[in-house]
């Protein structure tokens, strides 16, 4: 195994931390962007960010956190959630965010029109 | 008729493996299973455009870094997990690391890790940047020793010097 894919493969909290900040400073971001100048593109980024936010945390965190205790006292509804709702997020996420980053764009042409 | 036909096909001929030769491949991507990764590809493929137009016509840092992780994130959403979601790639776990080609699952599983995880860490980046969150705050200015006359009257958002006019 090469020494990089040996890095990257045993370093992937790492990465996955960093990809949990990017997001966090997208959130952030499209927060500003909606203080400051009310385009609704960021609205909708910072909800697809905090959604994608939630999906990616609890994809990470559900292998040391959920345990058959856990599933047992959360009962039928709680595991149909555990299992239904990450995709449903990450999906609404992305869209959200590719969505948003589309508003922005049209309301900054619209801006220096 | 579309229903009645549907009802003749095996069980399993969404997954695209029992699906006759003589059915025309807009089927296959249409079918339920192909949903997700279609929707991946389209997302990806959509960041990318907008990027490019939010970026085109201008040469700052901020519209690099957004354009190299919407470049990322598009290669990521567009190619590497419609990939996994098809059963090209094998998942690499490192619970049962016996299976199949392991150098080649985890070759993959690396290349996602970088795209995905740089990608958004890369284009939240450059959209702080953009909104001006990574920067010093702007020092308040003195308005009560500046005369009405020195105010300009159209002032723009600080964050629209990625598009600039062409006129």
């Amino acid at each position: 195994m090469s020494l990089l894919l040996e890095v990257v493969i045993k370093n992937g909290i790492l990465f996955d931390s960093l990809g949990i900040l990017g997001l966090c400073l997208l959130g952030l971001a499209a927060m500003r962007l909606v203080r400051r100048s009310q385009s609704w593109g960021g609205t909708m980024m910072a909800s697809g960010a905090i959604s994608l936010l939630i999906a990616r945390l609890f994809t990470l965190l559900s292998p040391h956190l959920i345990t058959e205790d856990f599933l047992v006292k959360i009962g039928p509804l709680g595991v149909s959630l555990t299992i239904g709702l990450p995709p449903l997020l990450l999906t609404f996420g992305l869209a959200g965010i590719v969505w948003g980053l589309w508003g922005h764009e049209r309301w900054l042409r619209e801006e220096i029109r | 008729m579309i229903c009645l036909s549907l009802k003749t096909l095996p069980p399993g001929w969404l997954s695209g493996h029992l699906l006759p030769m003589s059915f025309p491949p807009i089927l296959v991507l249409g079918s339920i299973d192909a949903i997700r990764p279609v929707f991946l590809i389209v997302m990806g493929l959509f960041l990318m455009i907008v990027a490019w137009r939010l970026c085109h016509s201008s040469t700052g840092w901020t519209a690099r870094v957004i354009a190299a992780g919407a470049l990322l994130l598009g290669l990521g959403y567009g190619l590497i997990v419609p990939m996994y979601h098809a059963g090209l790639i094998r998942p690499y776990s490192p619970a049962a690391p016996h299976q199949g080609d392991v150098s080649i699952a985890m070759a993959f599983h690396a290349v996602k890790i970088l795209t995905m995880n740089g990608g958004w860490l890369l284009f939240g980046i450059g959209i702080a940047m953009h909104a001006k969150l990574l920067g010093k705050p702007a020092p308040r200015r003195a308005l009560a020793f500046v005369s009405p006359d020195c105010i300009p009257t159209h002032t723009s958002a600080p964050h629209v010097s990625l598009i600039r006019s062409r006129h």
